[in-house]
């Protein structure tokens, strides 16, 4: 058990500033995802923590206590990968106890078949423990691999992307195995995924990352309602959120947004919100770019008031319910639909944007500005810190 | 463009280049199939359950065991592949890396001799189509995976095939490219409307592209129908848990009779769900079976609800939705709510299912139980 902090951590390599600056705060048990797109540095500053990688800049402290210096082996971490790494002449259970009977510990025999047998227990794999790594399947391999980082009492468990060899189903039930079985690590646990399922549903906080740096930090539903610009905006949520480019115009006591659709000009009401009419006004917004997810714009096939026409560019089901996508000339729009549909490609389709659960962004930097019901959302989707 | 039919096709591998000699089992048995003139099929199944093989089968790059492939009306089993008149994509692109991408559209065509003008006039007619125009001019290493893939599906329909078969195209592409070319592909289809037979293991991939489905598995078709028959209506259990995401939920169960009524009932578990009248012709007391139900017809009760009282096991916010695991017995039942209330581990709701909605199988073969039809 540990608090992991991570201060201005810098590491190149060759050109490549794979890390530039990274501070974290990791509290004692705390679950905590680094999500990020592929060579964002994620797996780099496992690396860093585990002791694999040396920074050049920065510090890695443990319960207060540096440990750049320490080797990988006395910083009692226990790292799971992403291709298992198991031996493959040893059982399951030789396999689980290598790390508890190495010179390092060399703990008793009869204590490392309790623990074991308690991580078995937990994996759900008491009848594999006799098998050889090459008589398992994938899903069974990675348990293995989970079960001897569990079998220790780290001071932190590093996963790297742990479930993404396994296939769609696989790792959906893994996922909420290890979510079923996160309240009995008893341990701080970091990670790795660019699986945004898999960090919203496990992690009690997530830091995003792109390119060396931390983008974002916070709570699950605080990056996905909140958050801080358009890029981690499409990270979270599948299908990707929509992002309209509008421009704001003055109406009544209140404001406008003025899109462009297919080349003609579409006028809507914005609906009345103290916090978005005063961000509006405090900065006197003209260009914004509206972030709006796929479940909250509604559609028709006939006109209707509120609705704006314009053509189906694509149709998908996607098992219980389907994508339409909706051509709009300098951008389209994705929308939930339910099943069995009867829709045409290019037919016409008519539609209406939920805007008062809409994301405002700054269209030149990208960055988030305010949002509907920003104060509710902020009393359950930020969560505080000690 | 012609039809597709495939008849008792069986594919055995040989093994007697190899020193043990062990009797491969059929990677292809008895499958017939029919596919009309310019139908999108899906071949959807496992790795290794024998869905390639038949492609290759199809396109006369391995050889046919036992039975026939009509192209058309065409018997095709010895014809050489060239003359079989089929395009073909492949996961990996296998691009001529000296040759731009105007190259490599043309290369076929060059090398059937057909006139320079006619070839421009095709790779101009294609490019705009696959969105590639703008890279007509690049050099393979220079394009994205996404784009490599577009070429590589251009240079498939430019020989005007009567029959497209694409292995896995996108399974090489991430997330958000895979999710932009699946659309790309679905209008290219719809507009060139080829008869294609797509082969992918990914179920959402099928269901979003495909007119049908044909759900293979150890080398046996298991279902053949579209989209929202293999969904709605699956013939087994390996077909109901593989089409759709979360998987159905596939419990255990025994029928008991109560109060002139039949029950679900779980082992371990106080969880009881009613049998859907249409059933009572095939179960009674004491009736052991699966169930199988999806996790949207499982929903939270409202506080007035006389569902179950059930302690939820695992929570899972995945922004778009919400995923709930409820242990019935040592299986986590699964249930998907859209409400944006917030639940923990250890919270009690109410369970309430959409009887009508559940499928029974056989405990053994995992066969589906159906009512019986009236005579």
């Amino acid at each position: 058990m540990a608090r992991i902090t991570l201060e201005n951590i810098r590491k190149a390599f060759g050109k490549v500033q794979a890390l530039d600056g990274i501070s974290l705060d990791i509290k004692d048990n705390e679950f905590f995802v680094l999500f990020g797109p592929a060579g964002a540095g994620k797996t780099t500053i496992l690396n860093c923590i585990a002791g694999i990688t040396m920074p050049e800049e920065g510090t890695i402290s443990f319960n207060g206590e540096i440990m750049n210096l320490i080797d990988p082996a006395h910083r009692n971490v226990a790292m799971v990968f992403e291709n298992y790494a198991l031996f493959p002449q040893m059982t399951v259970y030789d396999n689980m106890a290598s790390a508890l009977r190495s010179k390092l510990y060399r703990e008793d025999e009869a204590v490392i078949k309790e623990r074991i047998d308690k991580a078995a227990r937990m994996m759900k794999m008491e009848k594999l423990l006799e098998r050889l790594p090459s008589q398992l399947s994938n899903g069974q391999k990675q348990r293995v691999a989970m079960g001897r980082a569990l079998v220790r009492t780290p001071n932190v468990f590093l996963m790297d992307e742990p479930l993404a060899h396994l296939d769609a189903k696989l790792r959906n039930s893994m996922r909420t195995e290890l979510k079923e079985m996160q309240a009995n690590l008893g341990s701080t646990c970091i990670y790795v995924t660019h699986d945004f399922m898999e960090a919203m549903a496990l992690g009690d906080r997530i830091a995003i990352i792109n390119k060396g740096k931390i983008v974002q930090i916070g709570s699950g539903d605080e990056i996905y309602y909140m958050p801080c610009n358009e890029f981690t905006a499409e990270l979270m949520g599948d299908p990707q959120i929509n992002i309209i480019p509008a421009e704001i115009y003055k109406s009544g006591s209140g404001y406008g947004a003025e899109m462009i659709v297919n080349g003609s000009k579409v006028r809507h009401e914005l609906p009345e919100d103290k916090g978005v009419f005063a961000k509006i006004q405090e900065r006197g917004l003209v260009k914004v770019d509206l972030g709006i997810r796929p479940q909250h714009i509604k559609y028709a096939f006939a006109p209707a008031d509120g609705y704006f026409k314009t053509t189906v560019y694509s149709y998908e089901s996607i098992g219980n319910k389907s994508v339409i996508t909706a051509e709009c000339g300098a951008y389209q729009l994705r929308m939930i639909a339910p099943n069995g549909l009867n829709v045409d490609i290019d037919s016409d389709i008519y539609i209406k944007l939920e805007l008062d659960r809409s994301i405002l962004f700054d269209p030149d930097s990208k960055k988030y500005l305010t949002r509907y019901d920003e104060e509710a959302i902020k009393s359950f989707a930020v969560k505080e810190v000690q | 463009m012609a039809g597709l039919t495939l008849e008792h096709l069986y594919k055995r591998y040989d093994n007697s280049g190899k020193k043990k000699k062990t009797v491969n089992d059929y990677a292809v048995k008895d499958l017939n199939l029919v596919c009309e003139q310019g139908e999108f099929i899906a071949f959807l199944g496992p790795s290794g359950c024998g869905k390639t093989t038949t492609l290759r089968m199809i396109a006369g790059l391995e050889e046919i065991t036992q039975g026939n492939i009509y192209i058309g009306d065409r018997l095709v089993n010895n014809l050489h592949p060239k003359d079989r008149h089929i395009g073909l994509a492949f996961e990996d692109y296998a691009m001529y890396p000296p040759l731009n991408v105007y190259g490599n559209v043309a290369f076929n065509l060059r090398a059937k001799g057909v006139d320079k003008n006619e070839i421009d006039r095709r790779v101009r007619e294609i490019a705009p189509l696959m969105q590639i125009d703008d890279l007509l001019d690049k050099m393979p290493v220079k394009l994205s995976g996404g784009q490599k893939q577009r070429v590589n599906i251009a240079r498939a329909i430019i020989r005007e095939p009567e029959l497209l078969l694409m292995d896995e195209p996108l399974s090489h592409l991430d997330g958000k490219a895979r999710q932009a070319m699946r659309v790309e592909i679905k209008r290219l289809i719809n507009k060139i409307r080829c008869t294609t037979i797509y082969v992918t293991h990914d179920q959402l991939e099928a269901m979003s592209l495909a007119d049908k489905i044909a759900i293979i598995n150890f080398g046996v078709l298991q279902q053949f129908g579209t989209p929202t028959e293999v969904y709605d209506d699956p013939v087994n259990e390996f077909v109901a848990s593989f089409i759709g995401e979360p998987p159905m939920n596939i419990l255990e169960t025994t029928i008991a009779k109560i109060n002139d009524k039949f029950f679900f009932t779980f082992k371990d578990s106080n969880l009881q769900i009613a049998v859907p009248k249409r059933y009572y012709s095939v179960v009674q007391d004491g009736f052991r079976c699966k169930m199988g139900v999806r996790p949207m017809d499982v929903l939270v009760g409202g506080p007035d609800s006389d569902g179950t009282p059930e302690e939820i096991a695992t929570f899972e916010n995945l922004g778009d939705e919400r995923r709930i695991g409820i242990h019935v017995g040592d299986v986590l039942l699964m249930l998907i709510t859209e409400d944006e209330k917030r639940y923990k581990r250890g919270d009690i709701i109410k369970l309430e299912v959409r009887e009508e909605k559940t499928h029974l199988f056989d405990i053994e073969t995992g066969d589906r139980i159906r009512e019986k039809q009236e005579a």
